[in-house]
């Protein structure tokens, strides 16, 4: 709580609130997370407006096995509290699983060690259509130099996969901090500027912390209200071939 | 693109910036000197022996408040600001390096919107 009060002076609008789980560890349930109104009394204000702090809760599932997905897919109710799921995938059976079919809101890239596999265009694609966005985090950059190489190295990786993708929206990277501590957190255009050493471009690096991560809360939104989509559409009417001889009150009644 | 950056021919060939030393309290005050070697320090751990030989100036530095205005080479503007914020530790202690303003002109240093107080 202590860290959360720095954000607001830095420029941040909004901050969710990140539990990990970790299911390789037995009997790991999914708690329910603590609503924001108990752990802060007051929020402080938005920087240059006089709006308050949005703060929101958010899952990590760290996922090693494919009976960990067995989680998500059953509709546990802890896990409608939360406003943004992510999944950390550890091999590559899981990446594509968790790109194509699971879920999620986003899709959390390992930034402190060397991936274990390398990135694919088909999932990364289908991903991008379902709308989940790949994240990466900073803090680990801060700390460390060999995480700092990891970082940048599997940054540019996942930027080289996403380029050349034919399509209207390439903007489809979130750079989050992970930040244990005040001093851990940079300010957004900070990490936007982080975003051109990744490769990014200018407009896809600010995108990365403002539209972006914007899109994922509203993903997140429409996960937990959507049951199912009810949709009208237009049926052709019935073109006749032969012109009528019978006069019309007399026509067959089931046309529809 | 949402977002578009337009760059001028005649471009200024410094820019600016104004940036704050975060550090836990406690911790000892560098001086000016001892400042301008973290920032070239941050330049080596990021971008190595020709991101360090950068030419980067401190115009003013202020001890009480650990803020200061740089000026750097635009072609090194972009090193410069992530090396900067990316910089973990000063003497085994967690800092933050606070970037509060950048431009391409000195001037625009002097006012800073963030802080308006509307009466």
């Amino acid at each position: 709580p202590s860290c959360l009060c720095s954000p607001f002076p830095v420029g941040y609008s909004a901050v969710a609130l990140n539990h990990v789980i970790d299911l390789k560890e037995k009997k790991q349930e999914i708690v329910k997370p603590l609503p924001p109104a108990e752990l802060f009394p007051s929020l402080p204000i938005v920087q240059g407006t006089s709006k308050q702090i949005k703060v929101l809760n958010r899952l990590t599932l760290v996922v090693s096995d494919p009976s960990h997905c067995n989680l998500l897919r059953s509709t546990s109710t802890n896990i409608r509290l939360y406003d943004i799921i992510a999944v950390f995938p550890k091999t590559e059976k899981l990446f594509h699983i968790a790109c194509t079919t699971l879920d999620v809101d986003l899709v959390c890239i390992n930034v402190t060690e060397k991936l274990p596999f390398y990135f694919r265009r088909p999932p990364v694609n289908v991903a991008i259509d379902r709308g989940i966005y790949f994240e990466l985090l900073y803090a680990p950059a801060i700390k460390d130099s060999t995480m700092r190489r990891y970082t940048i190295s599997n940054a540019i990786s996942l930027m080289q996969i996403c380029k050349g993708k034919v399509s209207t929206h390439r903007e489809n990277k979130v750079i989050n901090s992970n930040a244990s501590g005040p001093l851990e957190l940079r300010g957004p255009y900070d990490v936007a500027n982080l975003g051109l050493l990744f490769g990014m471009s200018e407009s896809d690096a600010k995108a990365a912390v403002s539209t972006n991560c914007r899109a994922t809360l509203l993903h997140g939104e429409t996960r937990k209200s959507a049951c199912g989509v009810v949709y009208t559409v237009k049926k052709p009417r019935k073109v006749e071939e032969e012109e009528t001889t019978l006069p019309a009150c007399k026509k067959a009644k089931t046309q529809v | 693109a949402a977002f578009e950056r337009r760059v001028l021919r005649s471009a200024a060939e410094h820019h600016y910036l104004r940036v704050r030393l975060e550090l836990p309290d406690g911790a000892a005050r560098p001086s000016a000197a001892l400042f301008k070697q973290l920032v070239v320090t941050a330049l080596r751990e990021l971008h190595g022996e020709v991101g360090a030989a950068l030419p980067v100036d401190v115009l003013t530095y202020e001890e009480k408040t650990m803020s200061a205005i740089l000026r750097v080479i635009s072609s090194g503007f972009v090193k410069l600001w992530s090396a900067l914020t990316l910089l973990g530790f000063y003497q085994n202690r967690r800092c933050a390096f606070r970037v509060l303003q950048t431009s391409p002109f000195l001037l625009a240093l002097s006012g800073n919107s963030r802080e308006l107080v509307l009466d």
